[in-house]
Order: C-alpha cells, then structure tokens, then sequence
C-alpha cells in the first residue's frame, strides 16, 4: 500500500487539526491515501486532550497576552505545549500493519518508527506505554490516538527544544508556590533533541530522519512511503472544520 | 452545589471529576483527564448515563457505566473513576 508523505510547515492549531482530521475523512471516503504528515505550530498552541476540561488546565488569559492559541484535541491524553517541536500525525485505515485492532500494539508499532528515526539522529529511546518515547528515563516525545471511520488517526510530538518556564506559565498549577518545583520536577522528566545531542535540531533535519524511521518499519507490512501534497479539497474541508469546530469556543470549552 | 476531587491513578493518568449536586442526587458528572478512551463517544455515554443518581449510588453506578461492554479507557480503570467519585462525596460529607 502507498503511504502519502506530507509536510505542511507550520500553521496556527486550529488548522492543524483541521487538517488532521480532514486527511482522516478524505482516507476514510477513499478519496486520500493513507498518510503520514509533518507539520509545525505558528503561532505556538496549547492543545488540551479530549476529556480534559481548558478551563482546568489552561491560563487562557495568559495564552491570549502571549499569542499563544488554545485547541482541545480529537485525541485524549494531556495538555501539550507545542514550540519549539516537530509534530506527525498518521492517518491509517483500521484493521492491518500498524493500526492493528489491538490499540496498545498500534501505539508500540507507530511508536517504534518514531524510535528508528530518533536512532538516526543517534539517540537512544525506547516506547514507554501508554503513549510516551522517553530517552535516558526522561520523555522526548508523546502521542495520542483516536479511531474514527474506520481509520486510525494518531498524532503526536518530539521536543527539539523546551522552555519550560514558559510552559508553566501558560498551564494552570495547583498551587503557584508550587510552580517552582513542578518545573524541576519537569526538568528531570523531559528532555528535547537539543539536551540529548547537545546542539540545535531543526525541524528538517527531524523530519528526514522521523520519516526514514516510518519508512523503514512501514516497509515491514509491505508499505511504501512516498512523498505527496495536501489536495485542495482537504485544505477546504481542513479549513471548514478549523473555523467550525477547533476555533469554536463551544468546541473548547465544552468540558 | 458542586463537588470536585483529583485522582492520581497509580502508575496512570489523572483523573479529575467534577458532580453539580442537587438534593442529594447527580445532576451531572464530568470525568476528566488525560487518559484515552476508545471509542470516546462510548466514555461519554457512559457519563451521562449517571445524570440524576442518588450520590450513595454514584460510585457502584460509574464503576459499572465505565465497564460496559466495547469501551476500553488507558491509564485509568472503572473502579478508579469509581474511586475519584468516592473521594469527591466523601471529602464532601466530612466533618
């Protein structure tokens, strides 16, 4: 089967998860093929998951002062600072290779070419269930899966680099004397591409090598990845859905 | 009123309910976190099958709510959700 490889640059967080959804209904109608896309954050966004609530975990008024956009995802998990990272998402139809029934294994199949590829910059890491890659113990990139029209959609990021203060000061802690040691406590649990190479990664040189681990371990189920380009179709209905849902703070705000 | 607890699940995600009370009875619960539910619609219905249970029944209610069948939760069990309900009304009926 050919895999579609896209790469979409940075765009604001609404769009991008547009877009991510628009790949999986335009895979799910046939109308796409299966892809694998790479894509940036301009301006950088907090996305909250699924069953999170943005109210609880997201300082909207601090997001708003900095220019910083606030998405609630498709997919579950925690709330994330997308900066200075490289996201994927990866639109399969459900039922074979790496979107096998069995969900646990998908994360560990899609995971593991996120692990190939960080081999080729050099780093050990390995997938740390549920949904984490971590390097060293500490957590270099997170992901998270839904299913949805027969098709498997999971996205997911690896730090290139992390300014954690800034992060905390955009999330909402329990308490803001607390503030100084979950950032410790932050600087022990995470750590970025720049921390593990000890120099600037950028977004090209890790989508080369994120994208020849993806080859590699889809070439395993007879897969072949092969670069392509977002129809203007998916853009429109990204779009759409960016404006209707993802922007909408009935969407944001619901839980 | 509304009732609120955090529930750290061990080796799991957080959990995070929230019960708006009247009369002793569960006008609606919400239960957030960062776990994964699939499908997530299911983990919805779930939820809102315990809108007007009596809140002495509100844990036995959602532990076998969050066990139906075809719905699967990561990083977080039904009795954990069960649990965090628990707390929520306990903590509530301290002295």
């Amino acid at each position: 089967m050919r895999i579609r490889l896209l790469d979409t640059g940075p765009s604001a967080g609404a769009l991008n998860m547009g877009i991510d959804e628009a790949v999986l209904l335009s895979v799910s109608r046939g109308e796409s093929p299966p892809s694998l896309r790479f894509y940036g954050w301009k301006p950088s966004c907090i996305t909250v998951g699924y069953f999170q609530s943005m109210q609880e975990e997201v300082d909207l008024g601090a997001c708003r002062h900095r220019g910083i956009d606030a998405v609630r995802r498709i997919t579950g998990g925690g709330a994330v600072f997308h900066q200075a990272e490289i996201t994927y998402s990866i639109v399969l139809p459900a039922g074979r290779g790496l979107a096998c029934d069995d969900i646990l294994e998908s994360y560990r199949g899609i995971c593991g070419a996120l692990v190939l590829g960080l081999a080729r910059l050099g780093i050990e890491s390995a997938f740390s269930p549920i949904n984490d890659i971590t390097s060293g113990g500490r957590k270099v990139s997170g992901n998270a899966q839904t299913r949805k029209q027969g098709c498997l959609l999971q996205h997911g990021t690896v730090l290139l680099d992390l300014d954690l203060d800034l992060m905390f000061s955009l999330l909402k802690v329990p308490a803001e004397k607390l503030k100084g040691r979950l950032i410790e406590d932050a600087k022990a649990r995470v750590v970025s591409l720049r921390d593990l190479l000890g120099r600037p990664v950028g977004f090209e040189e890790a989508r080369s090598a994120l994208a020849s681990g993806f080859a590699a371990v889809l070439a395993g189920s007879g897969d072949e990845l092969e670069e392509g380009e977002l129809s203007g179709s998916e853009l429109a209905e990204g779009r759409i859905i960016a404006s209707e849902r993802f922007s909408s703070l009935a969407w944001n705000l619901r839980r | 009123m509304t009732l609120r607890k955090d529930h750290k699940v061990a080796a799991g995600k957080l959990i995070r309910v929230r019960i708006e009370v009247e009369q002793a009875r569960a006008l609606e619960v919400r239960v957030g976190g960062d776990f994964f539910a699939h499908p997530e619609d299911a983990f919805e219905e779930a939820e809102a099958s315990l809108s007007g249970t009596g809140l002495a029944a509100l844990p036995a209610a959602a532990a076998a709510a969050f066990s139906r069948p075809g719905l699967v939760i990561f990083g977080a069990g039904a009795a954990d959700i069960a649990e965090a309900l628990r707390r929520a009304i306990d903590e509530n009926q301290a002295p």
